[in-house]
């Protein structure tokens, strides 16, 4: 196992950037997670670290090597395909034994690791059939085994559980999580699920049309979003994100609703709010650090349900703050209807602060 | 078995009048191009004179295979000339199959996974001979074949052969590597495959219906072929098999049996490649290769 350095990593295509100065550093043992929407960047990236696509700028290293004119080959990866890309012309141990045979493993000892590999994944009685006769969660497994067979430097997974479905993707997230730790292999993965990142990776990259926004620790990422992008892409419900403006009421600084509604700021946020570029910032919170009040509250703000979503364990309520609807999670037993009068109270100690100009979010560092 | 009587509710299906129709339209199809072969077949067993009487003999009276034996027989004369044609038809039609398959496999693949300059004008641009009626291209081609020095010679036959088949064997393939994922390359590429070998040991395997279609397609393009190898070729020992029937009717204007016969023998090796390749046509062999 080795790390992978990304620097400054460039792929146009025409006067379109899909990668833009993109740098990670990945540390040997580490599962990365690249993640973001469609488009975003996070695939192409990916097949520029496999050498599948040649790169436009920046270097990439493998271990210390570096690898920009090297060929897939000899890169000394593995990867796994969104569709598994299984040889349908061969059994599955032939499609596992593929990569040994390549590099002139004799009989013996191809037999020996394929067999080895299949046990792991407990696909042993499958040896013979072809790809087509296997299941979508069996496919995975064998996609997941041709990548282990020989003990490559990095795993590169491209969405390999995006064609599984809800019930078999956990139990697979679950196996592939604990598949890393065994090995403490060097993972790549890419997802355009925020949650598979989360739960499984030690660090996340999360990228938006080409430009890696933040890369951090998922607890990271999830408490400190760097910018509105981040904020509103992890988390599920996402976090509210309300433009308001800045003004100060009775020498305190004071964000006001264009409906007019105010909340006072304690000082902490107020200096972070005058850092704004503009006296305007975006305002963030998170469903799980709002108060639902049926009665007005001191500091709390005036609303009106919208929807009312119960899931079981928690119900979420959307509720129109103006014209703007923030997200807040109830206990299943108490009861709201739509279109009821309610205050929100904010955390003071947990609300992001976003200038509303640059999106950036605001510190006081 | 003994049948229990059943109470069931009468319900007349209605009958399907397109189905039928489709059905009588089948039938004579089939009738318009069997009747003819089987014509064929009656006749080449005639005798000479069997052939000519009025009202025809539906069957023949007195079936003999003299015929096939004189046509078959290295020894007679007929049966060197007639040897001879075949040979030479075998020739052309296999060296224009192989050249051809050899040619258009690489071509469809470049066209179907490289981008490249003038990839479009390259890709039309190929079709461009189908534009027009081959009879255009005889006078061209003899005067070209002339330059060369190839006039009465079979290697100019599988030159132009060759031109007539790669269009659509171009087309064709590239279709079948557009339906073979690219991401199966990408792995064996991962694994430790040059992008050569990647072609040679995944992609052309799963590729083998469509490489076997177009085989097919330019053998019998090349089998049936009339008017170039009319004009190209005019010594006796170089005529390919279609112009060698013509000599024959020509030569033995009264010899249908002899004709049918040698027509007979000539639609075989057609026939019999598509019996024993047909299977590759409709084995789905990329099934199950990815996840749609």
């Amino acid at each position: 196992m080795a790390g992978v350095i990304l620097r400054d990593v460039v792929k146009t295509y025409g006067p379109l950037y899909a990668v833009n100065h993109v740098s990670i550093d990945i540390k040997d043992g580490e599962f990365v997670a690249l993640v973001g929407p469609s488009g975003c960047g996070k695939t192409t990236t990916l097949n520029l670290v496999a050498g599948l696509i040649p790169m436009s700028g920046g270097d990439i290293f493998i271990g210390d090597k570096l690898v920009n004119d090297l060929d897939p080959k000899d890169r000394d990866i593995a990867m796994v395909f969104q569709n598994y890309a299984l040889y349908p012309n061969k059994t599955v141990f032939k499609n596992l034994a593929f990569p040994l045979q390549m590099r002139k493993l004799n009989r013996e000892e191809t037999e020996r690791k394929v067999l080895a590999a299949a046990k792991v994944l407990d696909i042993t009685h499958l040896l013979e059939r072809r790809p087509r006769e296997l299941s979508g969660g069996q496919q995975q497994r064998v996609a997941l085994g041709r990548a282990l067979v020989r003990d490559p430097r990095a795993f590169l997974m491209d969405e390999p559980l995006s064609n599984l479905d809800a019930k078999l993707r956990v139990q697979m997230r679950s196996e592939i999580k604990r598949f890393h730790q065994d090995l403490s292999a060097t993972v790549i993965y890419v997802t355009h699920d925020q949650l598979e990142a989360v739960t499984m990776a030690d660090k996340m990259a999360v990228m938006s049309g080409g430009v890696l926004q933040q890369y951090d620790s998922p607890a990271e990422v999830f408490g400190h979003p760097r910018n509105t992008f981040v904020a509103g892409f992890v988390g599920s419900p996402a976090m509210s994100l309300i433009p308001l403006d800045v003004t100060t009421e009775n020498g305190a600084a004071v964000l006001r609703g264009p409906q007019g509604w105010t909340l006072r700021l304690d000082p902490e946020n107020a200096r972070k709010a005058q850092r704004s570029s503009t006296p305007k910032v975006i305002l963030g919170a998170r469903h799980s650090t709002l108060t639902l009040h049926k009665s007005a509250a001191p500091g709390a703000v005036p609303g009106k349900v919208y929807t009312v979503e119960p899931t079981g364990d928690v119900t979420f309520v959307q509720v129109y703050l103006g014209d703007h609807i923030v997200i807040v999670s109830l206990e299943p037993n108490v009861a709201v209807r739509a279109d009821e009068p309610v205050w929100i109270e904010f955390d003071q100690a947990r609300l992001h602060l976003f200038d509303g100009e640059t999106q950036q979010a605001l510190t006081l560092g | 078995m003994t049948s229990i009587p059943v109470e069931r509710p009468v319900t007349r299906k209605p009958v399907d009048w397109w189905r039928w129709a489709g059905r009588l339209f089948l039938l004579l199809m089939l009738l318009f191009t069997v009747l003819p072969m089987l014509w064929m077949v009656i006749t080449s067993l005639k005798t000479q004179f069997a052939a000519f009487q009025y009202p025809p003999q539906w069957w023949p009276a007195a079936p003999t295979l003299d015929n096939y034996v004189r046509l078959l027989l290295p020894t007679s004369p007929t049966g060197q000339e007639f040897l001879q044609y075949m040979w030479n038809s075998i020739f052309v039609s296999s060296c224009s199959t192989i050249l051809g398959v050899v040619v258009a496999v690489p071509a469809a693949y470049a066209f179907s996974r490289f981008r490249f300059p003038g990839r479009q004008f390259l890709f039309f641009a190929v079709l461009l001979r189908n534009m027009f009626p081959a009879v255009i291209f005889l006078m061209p081609l003899f005067l070209l074949m002339r330059w060369l020095g190839l006039v009465n010679n079979l290697a100019s036959l599988i030159l132009t052969y060759l031109t007539f088949g790669l269009p659509l064997s171009i087309w064709l393939l590239k279709g079948f590597y557009d339906n073979i994922p690219i991401q199966l390359e990408q792995a064996a590429r991962i694994d430790g495959a040059t992008r050569f070998k990647a072609f040679l040991l995944i992609v052309m395997p799963l590729s083998s219906p469509g490489i076997i279609a177009t085989a097919i397609y330019s053998f019998i393009l090349a089998w049936n072929e009339y008017v170039f190898a009319l004009t190209l070729l005019n010594s006796k020992e170089k005529l390919t098999l279609p112009i060698g029937l013509q000599h024959f009717f020509t030569e033995y204007a009264t010899d249908w049996p002899g004709l049918m016969a040698a027509s007979f023998i000539m639609s075989v090796p057609v026939v019999v490649m598509f019996l024993i390749l047909q299977k590759y046509f409709v084995r789905a062999l990329t099934e199950g290769a990815v996840k749609h």
